[in-house]
């Protein structure tokens, strides 16, 4: 053969090396993946249906409520002057909520990344909603009860780039409405293998927990936790059932002396009142989010998806809604500056993500709160517009993109934009199991 | 002469009467799949059903329905149930009533303590492999407790299954 000969076959052979996918020595098959944006991503899932009104739209009673008070209720997310009247959000004093909880942050999440003003819910239920964020698909036969169907985030990210268990998380807002199921789909290619880790810290951690959790034998780990395991994998082995045995999500037996470790410390921690919470600590999401900042201050997740969903009491008390409104706004500055302060190995590594799953209805319903205000839910055309912002590097700073008669973006973006930040984007869209509408946040820009 | 003829037609005909039957018969067994006596567990149990059990064989009683539902609610908060399981054994084994064999009673009787184990936990007797395999390792390891055989068993796929 010619030199030159050589040399051009020589040259294509490599080419397509670099471009075929290639089987990992773990039996995995995946393209080479692309360069990552961040180490690290958290997803706050806003849930719980958030009117446009309220949040960009800074309306705060202004249209609502027959009363024209206009005003930035989420400074700490949104560029924004508050509401200079009725203020019922903040912490009590002589009045129910009069004192504004104070700004967090020096400059707004908007002015630190980029807002999408106006996206689109694919679904106005909440648990529709969740799945179509999680899983980038907007299948709506999803039932209530169900395991999504398709391949979450949870399972692209730790079977594509091959993160372990404990590596992705989600915190769980609670165990009702079936947020438990969330952490993995049924799809027989990805499914509880590759799940996240998931926790309902108001649970695990709660009066429940400390009664029935928190009391564990201490094993020695050689002397008797290893004779156990030893005793248990023979019988596990002996078993004929194998293709319908539990397997769960896979924690080696190092994570889960791990997790162990962190549950043992958090239930010290909150019973000595040391744990991790905002300033102002009121309502369960808050609480959650103080709980997920002891997570990432743990694990150091790759991917950690916090949902919350406090706001839903807009369906029968408007001023709740607004009190919870202006604490998630609260919270996630909090955690944002924590990620920055506190976690070393997340701070200046981390992407933000947030959107709510739904938005809330043009038009109120007949239910009057404590200041007879009327309150919303969400089954209209109105409660199909959210918001969406991320924060973080290779983010865009102080950019905004779309606006109420130009959307940009939809929640099922969620999924590829993760996917984009972590380096599997091409390979999350090349499963074909997204929907064919689903983008990366970062393409829409 | 006649006489003669006569005698060898007649044996002859007694040496064809005696000829064997071309009739064979064989004696065989059935093909049957042997499988394992657990193999009938097909069922998962369900969170409820898995504590309940659980807390009969620890506890030799019933366990309330208002600390039944607690514990799931306990096991639902956490992602890997697995992980969840091993944590609510090792709570319920810490309480000063669960009902365990001493560990001299199992080693002095350790024939006797596998068949109980075995029956208690998966319902079933052991297999000679699997009586020989637990004897000896128990019985190469003066650490092995009465408990953490208990353990063992209780975390065991095949006690998830029914």
């Amino acid at each position: 053969m010619k030199r030159r000969a050589f040399l051009r076959k020589a040259g294509a052979a490599a080419v397509g090396a670099i471009g075929m996918p290639y089987l990992l020595p773990s039996g995995r098959l995946f393209a080479r993946t692309q360069s990552r944006l961040a180490d690290h991503v958290v997803v706050v899932l806003f849930a719980g249906g958030v009117r446009q009104q309220e949040a960009v739209e800074q309306r705060y009673l202004d249209g609502s409520q027959n009363e024209a008070i206009p005003g930035n209720i989420l400074y700490n997310l949104l560029n924004g002057d508050p509401p200079e009247q009725k203020i019922v959000y903040g912490t009590d004093a002589s009045l129910r909520g009069e004192i504004p909880i104070p700004r967090l942050l020096n400059q707004t999440l908007q002015q630190q990344g980029t807002l999408f003003r106006e996206m689109r819910a694919t679904l106005v239920g909440h648990y529709g909603g969740l799945n179509v964020a999680l899983q980038g698909n907007t299948l709506t036969t999803q039932g209530l009860r169900q395991k999504p169907l398709n391949p979450t985030i949870f399972e692209y990210v730790r079977r594509h780039a091959g993160e372990p268990a404990s590596k992705v998380w989600f915190v769980g807002n609670g165990i009702g409405n079936s947020v438990p199921l969330l952490n993995h789909s049924t799809h027989p290619e990805y499914g509880q293998q590759y799940a996240a880790n998931f926790l309902a810290p108001q649970i695990t951690f709660g009066e429940l927990g400390f009664k029935h959790l928190s009391k564990s034998k201490v094993y020695h780990p050689e002397y008797e936790l290893d004779p156990i395991y030893k005793m248990k994998y023979f019988l596990d082995n002996v078993f004929e059932n194998k293709a319908s045995a539990i397997g769960g999500i896979r924690n080696t037996p190092e994570e889960k002396l791990d997790i162990k470790n962190f549950l043992e410390a958090t239930w010290q921690k909150t019973a000595n009142g040391t744990i991790t919470q905002p300033p102002v600590n009121d309502i369960n999401d808050l609480s959650n989010i103080g709980y997920a900042c002891e997570v990432m201050k743990w694990f150091k997740p790759t991917l950690t998806v916090v949902n919350l969903n406090n706001v839903d009491t807009c369906h029968g008390n408007f001023t709740t809604y607004l009190r919870n409104l202006h604490r998630i706004d609260h919270g996630v500055g909090f955690m944002w500056d924590y990620i920055q302060r506190q976690i070393p190995e997340m701070s200046n590594n981390t992407i933000l993500l947030l959107v709510p799953e739904c938005g809330r209805n043009l038009q109120p319903n007949p239910i009057l709160d404590e200041n007879d205000w009327y309150g919303y839910d969400h089954s209209d055309a109105n409660a199909r517009r959210i918001f969406g912002m991320m924060v973080g590097p290779n983010v865009p700073q102080n950019l905004t993109r779309g606006s109420v008669n130009n959307s940009v973006g939809e929640s099922a973006d969620i999924a590829p934009t993760v996917a984009e930040i972590l380096g599997i984007k091409d390979t999350v869209i090349g499963s074909g199991l997204l929907a064919g509408s689903a983008r990366s946040l970062f393409d829409r820009i | 002469m006649k006489k003669l003829i006569g005698i060898i037609g007649l044996v002859g005909l007694l040496m064809m009467g005696c000829t064997s039957s071309e009739d064979e018969y064989r004696y065989e067994v059935n093909p049957e799949e042997v499988l394992s006596a657990n193999a009938g567990k097909k069922k998962q149990k369900s969170i409820e059903q898995f504590i309940s059990i659980l807390y009969a064989n620890l506890f030799q009683k019933a366990l309330s329905a208002d600390e039944m539902i607690e514990i799931r609610k306990c096991v639902e908060s956490i992602g890997d149930k697995e992980l969840a399981f091993e944590i609510v054994v090792s709570n319920l084994m810490n309480r000063p009533d669960v009902v365990l064999p001493t560990d001299e009673y199992m080693r002095e009787n350790m024939d006797e303590f596998l068949l109980d184990t075995y029956k208690r936990f998966f319902v079933r007797l052991p297999s000679e492999a699997e009586k020989a395999y637990m004897k000896n390792f128990i019985s190469s390891d003066p650490n092995i407790s009465a408990e953490m055989v208990y353990v063992s068993f209780a975390l065991a796929e095949e006690y998830q299954f029914y």
